[in-house]
């Protein structure tokens, strides 16, 4: 055997089991899920092939729209918020402070506890009776405003939003901050030199150079919002009534039952798991465009 | 990246106008702009600290304390650990955790590094093509495969095992791993494998005894990423553990909340006892954490 040979060989030998575990947990998975998707099946009975069926029904499914209705909401809402709040942050940190470290550690904690906790936690906060939230708008005086926050329709998905932005600030501010750092400091000086104000620096230095960054980040959150689950299904599972059910919770609400009563259907969540994907695509396609290149983000 | 002290770089852009010719206004609007700085930095932080103090305090508490709606508790009291340790098996819980999240982490870090190495150190035919198809799944969404996971995972006997789960956890992880080792293995100079190959190393012997000692930063990235993301888990862990005796904590915390709603110390407390190990971790070493954490999005 030849040496390029032998080496060859180490090399598939090398990257055989990750080969196989991708075979195994994620390529067969997947393409059992588009045929599932394919199919009427409650998952115990013989899976009945229908062609494009469950897709057509999705169409007249009331749920589903307002799970496409919210989940779209939330992305928006989150890429926006969570993209301008953690830029401005990460600015101001940067201008130096007493004890930034500090801050920015703290900032950044939310980030490494789980979204089971946090979603928990809040919901204590949010709590209607007991929760500090409405305690505290009682001390203020504000009692007119006490809600039951996520009982509300109108509040379920803003609240489940703050809970969001709480949770990946320091994330985004971190990336941020990295961006600003390697900015170099000779542009700022010049802008100096020729009279630009801390404004003007921002918009004309700051924003501009930080822009690849920003795309990253907003992609991040794009496809974030479309995958968005464990947050909403610890602190709702989709409710009140499916006031901030998602695509990602009626997926599973609809395969695995929780609440939802209804017989479980598999066929059916594969197909929403289909949009799922598909969104998914527009977002990567999206990002490809941003960027210019072939960035790997989840 | 770069997590290092700050240097300020330029004044801060909150206050703009005013008279900048005058030295003493200018000074002033410095002085106030400052001030506000600072205090919107703390009211940041208080903000995103409170509800874990918030937590902590609750844990604190007598369970005929929970819903007098003050802040402090009245009484310090452990109670609510006790009542955790005695009754809920938080203990058990904390072992399924440690046990799944070890040996995933151990495995997807050593399978990942060395596919990582191959696709970065040595040639072999339709290596392109096998790594670009592995990397088009990173943005693959994880709904899209719970239910065929379960399906797969049922015909294989492996539903309510600690097993199942974890082989789900390595080829899900491992991809994104192994992309960030490959990145990592083409920062190293080749000439040390050439080197290697020359001394009549083995590929394996370069492998472990040349390039492994030399990866530690990735390793250390790509540790930290997946203990996070395996120790976080939830969703899988529900859907493919239904024995209570063997979920993990996150699913096991979920579980709680619907037996034990109203005893509110006793949640905080297991909430608190949950996330304690991640943050003495995460403060000891801030800095990788960081950087193991945000990598994944800057990377490509």
């Amino acid at each position: 055997m030849t040496e390029t040979k032998r080496r060859a060989l180490y090399g598939y030998l090398f990257i055989l089991p990750t080969v196989v575990f991708f075979l195994v947990f994620i390529a067969f998975p997947f393409f059992r899920a588009i045929g599932i998707s394919m199919t009427e099946w409650a998952g115990y009975d013989q899976p009945r092939f229908i062609g494009l069926k469950n897709f057509i029904n999705m169409m007249n499914d009331r749920i589903f729209w307002i799970a496409l209705k919210n989940t779209f909401f939330f992305m928006v809402a989150t890429t926006i918020l969570q993209t301008i709040i953690p830029l401005l942050v990460a600015v101001l940190l940067n201008a130096g402070w007493r004890g930034d470290v500090a801050y920015r550690t703290i900032l950044f904690l939310p980030n490494i506890i789980s979204l089971v906790v946090t979603g928990l936690l809040w919901r204590m906060i949010y709590d209607g009776n007991f929760g500090i939230l409405n305690s505290a708008l009682t001390t203020l005086g504000l009692a007119a405003l006490k809600r039951q926050w996520l009982a509300d329709p109108s509040t379920v998905m803003p609240a489940i939003i703050v809970v969001s932005l709480w949770a990946s600030l320091g994330f985004y501010m971190v990336i941020f901050f990295a961006g600003l750092q390697s900015i170099p400091p000779e542009l700022y000086e010049v802008a100096s030199i020729d009279g630009a104000n801390s404004w003007q620096k921002l918009v004309h230095i700051t924003i501009p150079m930080l822009w690849p960054v920003t795309t990253v980040v907003m992609v991040i959150n794009i496809i974030g919002g479309i995958k968005v689950f464990d947050v909403v299904y610890v602190m709702t599972t989709g409710g009140p009534n499916h006031a901030s059910e998602v695509l990602g919770t009626y997926l599973y609400v609809t395969a695995f039952g929780a609440t939802g009563g209804g017989s479980p259907s598999m066929g059916y969540a594969s197909a929403v798991g289909v949009v799922i994907l598909i969104l998914s695509m527009i977002g990567t396609a999206i990002q490809l465009r941003l960027t210019g290149r072939r960035t790997d983000v989840y | 990246m770069s997590t290092s002290s700050t240097t300020p770089t330029h004044s801060l852009p909150v206050v703009s106008g005013g008279d900048m010719k005058n030295p003493a206004s200018y000074k002033t609007i410095h002085l106030l702009s400052r001030i506000a700085g600072y205090f919107i930095l703390i009211g940041l932080t208080l903000a995103s600290i409170f509800p874990l103090v918030w937590m902590i305090l609750m844990s604190l508490k007598d369970r005929s304390e929970t819903y007098s709606g003050s802040f402090f508790p009245s009484k310090v009291t452990f109670s609510a650990y006790e009542y955790v340790f005695e009754n809920l098996n938080i203990t058990l819980y904390f072992w399924n955790s440690i046990k799944i999240t070890l040996v995933t982490v151990l495995a997807v870090v050593f399978l990942a590094t060395l596919a990582g190495y191959a696709f970065a150190r040595i040639e072999f035919p339709g290596k392109q093509i096998i790594f670009l198809i592995l990397l088009s799944t990173l943005m693959l969404p994880g709904a899209v495969l719970i239910i065929p996971l379960f399906l797969q995972l049922t015909d294989l006997n492996l539903i309510d095992t600690h097993y199942g789960l974890i082989l789900a956890y390595v080829g899900g992880g491992l991809p994104f791993s192994m992309f960030l080792m490959r990145s990592f293995f083409q920062t190293l100079p080749s000439e040390l494998v050439d080197a290697g190959r020359i001394d009549g190393a083995s590929e394996f012997g370069i492998f472990w005894k040349i390039m492994l000692p030399l990866a530690r930063p990735g390793i250390a990235t790509i540790t930290i990423f997946q203990f996070m993301s395996t120790w976080n888990e939830f969703i899988f862990a529900a859907t493919f553990i239904h024995d209570p005796l063997m979920r993990p904590l996150q699913p096991s915390l979920f579980a709680m909340v619907g037996r034990y709603s109203t005893n509110w110390p006793a949640l905080t407390a297991a909430l608190t006892l949950s996330i304690l190990p991640i943050v003495i971790v995460y403060i000891l070493m801030q800095r990788q954490f960081v950087a193991g954490l945000t990598t994944g999005a800057l990377k490509g």
